[in-house]
């Protein structure tokens, strides 16, 4: 009997189905809010490098955040500000500290890179579950570790600039160590990796590294001074808290 | 043993081979040629006219910089809609829509760019918005009208993507790298074709014009050879009055064609070097083949005619002829292969694989004259009493006639020559260059209506770009683009110019709640900062990749206009460059570019090389002959018919307004390679009777002996003038040119050089007595 059901847990694991995966990884625990900076570092096909430092403070899965605009020099003082909004579009500000104003800015373009980076805002936004079909392809290892690994094929109606994702996913962790995302020329666009750190029940990620094949370019984003459930208050995420650099 | 006798022992070899071995001889020579001929299944056509572009040029080097940078700078223009409907209209949005898609998901195809795929910037309920302009497939009539405020509020977009009575969408498609733009072409035509059959459909821009040429080019060529063979045939057939003759001039002309094809295919096979691919600049190469091949033939047969008329016995008419021309054909053949040979050094790939090649068809042409046209000549049975034999033709006749005024006259007939060549040579002067491919199009044919159509109701679809390094935040270059537009723009070609500057003067009105008088540049470095960064933030790098570069450093101006001829092109890139040295200050370099530009340059290297080449030619030829026949004055002599007829062709062109490119350009090599065989004909066969005649008698001799064959190849030759009826100007050039280099080359030599030697027959012929 002990033998029997044993062997019925690799059964139990694999039965898993992909659309089961994905909603593993919507119900991973997140913190309440986070500050962190950040550091994203652009490298051009030809090795050329641009960095950026931010400082990040986000409530509620980053439906609220505020991040201000460190180095470079040039972009010192620069802020923004979103708040997501369930019915209608998402609210987004923009301190200008030359023009001394503040700005809102829409864009309903999914496709944009955000900040010149090789992640686009889609990339960035979480999955909606159901604006996805998902197949489980053969288990493989990734660095060692065993993963599912998941396709994603985004439904037409959610109007997504690529037609497929293939993702590695730590089984401990429910983590995505690694995804290929497939322009709609069913061509290699994006590869990505992830690293975690494990903050008690939470993972945070550490460092993305994204990397263009088609355009050459790459990006790395790492996140440092990464501060938890600190009890940001609403009232951080207005106008005001925009012209207000953070110390570093 | 001494040279002459070493020349005497393979003139007999060959002699022997002919007459005493024909059905091996004939028999091996095929087999050599099938071997040789087989390597023409590896013959891989090449339309990729970029791949021809040397990349050591300045102008390349600055626009594969602009590649790299922004993508290809070259794009394809379909434009589609009614003459009677508006294209403000959501069927006609939906099939953009349609399109789009279909065009994004080609391998070829990296961006493309309309009104669908366009971004609009505005302010909208105090936000500044930064949006798609065609935001869904179907459209309500609110949304197509939004779209139309949008464009009417910004003119130069509009012009981009809307023709002028807003009754046809436009679309620019921009390639992938790495891909031929015939391929890219060929892929875009077949999903705009297909999708938008109810349309009236407009194609343009230099990369729909230089993907469509190649191909459109060889097809047409392809069946003006045809109708050329078929004339050069009649041409044989009515001076020689037999075909088995014709045929065998056939039999040597059709299998060197073969041989050299295939050995192109096997020189591909093997090597796998890109200067034996096939490419635009080869489809000349059968043509002058051809017209060299003829050459040895006819030389051949009618001399064999007119020996066995005196002698009345094949084998001994076929020694004789053989005795006699077995020399000048091998001294044709050696000048000529040189001649191609010298185009080794050219800039261009294919025209070292053409050189090559051309030379080995050239030596097939030489082998199969000497050893298997007389072996077939022997192996079939003449009738000495045949009116074709018997009786002289009609060129017969003409070149007697020739040789009775050359020797009369021959102070006057020198004067009268020389004359010619200075009065033609003036035209060298009024030469105009146009590399321009729009241009090889006639007003009227399908693809030049199509390009004047979109010049007239649309922004034009000729590109010129100006690549700036420069820091691009910086107002002062900011502003210094903005007025290079404005100066652009003045140009009457130019329907309309676009930069990051209008992008950032944009930006900076919305910012300013939409007011019209913020439609500047912005005063300081950190204004201009701040608008960019708001641009990422809420819109898409990508939209502006195609004007700056990842690190704000180097920026692009693009230009449409409409059709230039390249003396255009060169005014208005001079009057840029004037006014970047004098009122464009601050950046580190500026360079003007486009395919236009590196094609300009590339036919000026072309050219320039080519007037070497001919220089080179000119000269070996010279010397060859002043060895061979053992005095300089020979070698000086040799080259009278071709320089003559080489100045004579380029003033023609300047008289009558043909412009020089790189199709017409290859007009010398012809001029050379035949040119060259009539006076290396005539030179050996005065030799030869100097020495057994009187000095006087000498030259009329000669022109009544070569001048038949001469006239008889020159007309023949004349055939390809069938290439007049292109539908490309330059294919068309080259067939009226054709038929005057026959003209000029076989009475240059019948003239310039007769003359010649009958005015110096003292000189010349007291010397090898």
């Amino acid at each position: 009997m002990k033998t029997f059901l044993l062997m019925l847990i690799p059964l139990a694991v694999f039965s898993q189905s992909g659309r089961e995966i994905a909603e593993m990884i919507e119900n991973r625990p997140a913190p309440d809010d986070l500050i962190n900076q950040t550091v994203m570092i652009l490298t051009n096909s030809k090795g050329k490098k641009r960095i950026h430092k931010m400082i990040s403070k986000s409530k509620n899965g980053s439906e609220k955040q505020i991040i201000w605009f460190m180095e470079p020099k040039d972009d010192r003082g620069i802020a923004f500000l979103k708040i997501e909004h369930e019915n209608r579009d998402d609210e987004m500000r923009m301190w200008l500290p030359a023009f001394k104003k503040v700005r809102r800015i829409s864009s309903k373009k999914k496709s944009d890179s955000f900040m010149g980076s090789d992640l686009s805002f889609e990339d960035l936004s979480n999955r909606q579950l159901n604006s996805n079909d998902y197949k489980r392809l053969e288990d493989a290892k990734w660095l060692g570790r065993d993963c599912y690994v998941l396709e994603t094929v985004p439904k037409k109606e959610s109007k997504s600039n690529y037609v497929r994702h293939v993702s590695w996913i730590d089984k401990n962790h429910i983590n995505i160590l690694k995804e290929q995302s497939f322009n709609k020329k069913n061509k290699l666009e994006k590869e990505k990796h992830f690293s975690y750190e494990t903050r008690g029940e939470y993972q945070l990620i550490k460092k993305v590294k994204v990397e263009n094949l088609l355009k050459k370019h790459a990006t790395e984003i790492t996140f440092s001074d990464i501060v938890i459930n600190s009890g940001i208050s609403d009232k951080l995420f207005n106008d005001i808290s925009l012209r207000r650099l953070p110390l570093e | 043993m001494n040279f002459s006798k070493i020349k005497e022992q393979i003139i007999q070899w060959t002699i022997r081979q002919a007459i005493g071995h024909s059905k091996r001889t004939v028999v091996l020579s095929a087999i050599a040629t099938i071997l040789m001929g087989s390597g023409i299944r590896f013959l891989v056509m090449d339309d990729d006219m970029m791949k021809m572009l040397p990349k050591n040029l300045e102008s390349r080097i600055s626009w594969d910089e602009v590649q790299n940078e922004f993508g290809s700078t070259e794009i394809i223009f379909v434009a589609f809609g009614s003459e009677d409907s508006s294209a403000y209209s959501a069927h006609a949005l939906d099939n953009l829509w349609q399109l789009s898609e279909n065009l994004q998901l080609l391998e070829s195809v990296r961006e493309v760019t309309n009104i669908n795929t366009s971004t609009k910037i505005e302010q909208h309920d105090g936000f500044m918005e930064i949006n798609d302009l065609q935001p869904s497939e179907k459209l309500a009539r609110n949304e197509i009208d939004e779209i139309k405020v949008y464009l009417n509020k910004n003119p130069k977009l509009k012009r981009r993507l809307i023709s002028k009575n807003e009754n046809y969408l436009i679309t620019m498609i921009q390639p992938e790298s790495g891909f031929g733009l015939d391929r890219f072409r060929n892929d875009v035509v077949h999903v705009a074709d297909s999708l938008l059959a109810d349309y009236e459909i407009h194609y343009g821009g230099t990369a729909y014009v230089t993907g469509s040429v190649p191909q459109l080019i060889r097809d047409d060529v392809q069946l003006l050879i045809k109708a050329g063979l078929i004339i050069m045939l009649i041409m044989l057939l009515v001076n020689l009055r037999s075909l088995k003759a014709v045929i065998m001039v056939f039999i040597v002309i059709i299998p060197s064609l073969f041989a050299m094809m295939g050995f192109m295919g096997w020189a591909y096979k093997i090597t796998g070097v890109n200067c034996f691919l096939f490419a635009l600049l080869n489809t000349s190469m059968p043509i002058i083949l051809l017209t060299i091949a003829n050459s040895d033939g006819v030389h051949v047969i009618t001399k064999f005619f007119r020996e066995f008329r005196r002698l009345k016995n094949v084998e001994t008419a076929i020694e004789y002829t053989m005795e006699s021309l077995l020399i000048p054909i091998f001294l044709t053949s050696i000048t000529t292969i040189t001649a191609f040979l010298t185009m080794i050094s050219s800039p261009l790939e294919p025209l070292i694989g053409y050189g090559i090649c051309m030379s080995v068809g050239i030596a097939w042409a030489w082998i199969l004259s000497s050893l298997t046209l007389p072996a077939m000549i022997n192996m079939v049975p003449w009738d000495s009493t045949s009116y074709s034999i018997a009786k002289p033709s009609i060129l017969e006749n003409l070149a007697s006639f020739f040789s009775t005024i050359v020797t009369r006259f021959p102070a006057q007939t020198f004067s009268i020559g020389v004359l010619m060549v200075v009065l033609g040579g003036i035209g060298i002067q009024s030469i105009n260059v146009d590399v321009n491919v729009a241009n090889f199009f006639k007003p009227g044919t399908e693809i030049r209506d199509s390009m004047d159509f979109m010049d007239r109701e649309m922004s034009g679809t000729m590109d010129l770009r100006v690549r700036i390094e420069a820091d691009v935040r910086d107002p002062r270059i900011l502003n210094g683009i903005d007025s290079l537009q404005s100066f652009i723009q003045q140009n009457e070609n130019i329907s309309v110019t676009y930069s990051i500057a209008d992008v950032v003067k944009q930006m900076h009105r919305t910012v300013m709640d939409d007011s019209l008088k913020y439609e500047s540049i912005p005063s300081t470095r950190e204004k201009v900062n701040n608008l960019f960064t708001m641009y990422y933030m809420s819109g898409d790098q990508d939209g502006l990749s195609s004007m700056i570069d990842h690190d704000h450093e180097t920026t692009l101006i693009t230009s449409l206009s409409s059709i230039m001829s390249t003396e255009d092109i060169f005014s208005l890139a001079g009057s840029m460059t004037t006014y970047i040295d004098e009122h464009f200050f601050g950046a580190e370099k500026i360079s003007i570019t486009g395919m236009i530009v590196v094609i300009r340059d590339m036919v000026l290297m072309v050219i320039r090389s080519s007037l070497l080449s001919i220089a080179i030619s000119v000269i070996l030829i010279g010397l060859i002959t002043a060895l061979f026949f053992g005095r300089v004055i020979w070698g000086a002599l040799s080259i009278i018919p071709l320089f003559s007829a080489v100045i004579l062709n380029f003033g023609l062109m300047g008289h009558f307004n043909i412009t020089l490119n790189h199709i017409t350009a290859i007009l010398s090599s012809i001029i050379i390679g035949v040119g060259v065989d009539f006076a290396i004909h005539y030179i050996s066969q005065f030799q030869k009777l100097s020495k057994i005649k009187r000095e006087k008698n000498v030259t009329k001799d000669v022109v009544k002996d070569v001048g038949y064959p001469i006239l008889l190849d020159a007309g023949s030759n004349m055939g390809f003038g069938a290439l007049i009826f292109s539908v490309f100007l330059p294919v068309q050039y080259i067939g009226g040119l054709m038929v005057f280099a026959m003209i000029s080359t076989s009475l240059g030599t019948l003239t310039l050089l007769a003359s010649s030697t009958q005015l110096l027959s003292n000189y010349v012929s007291k010397r090898v007595l």
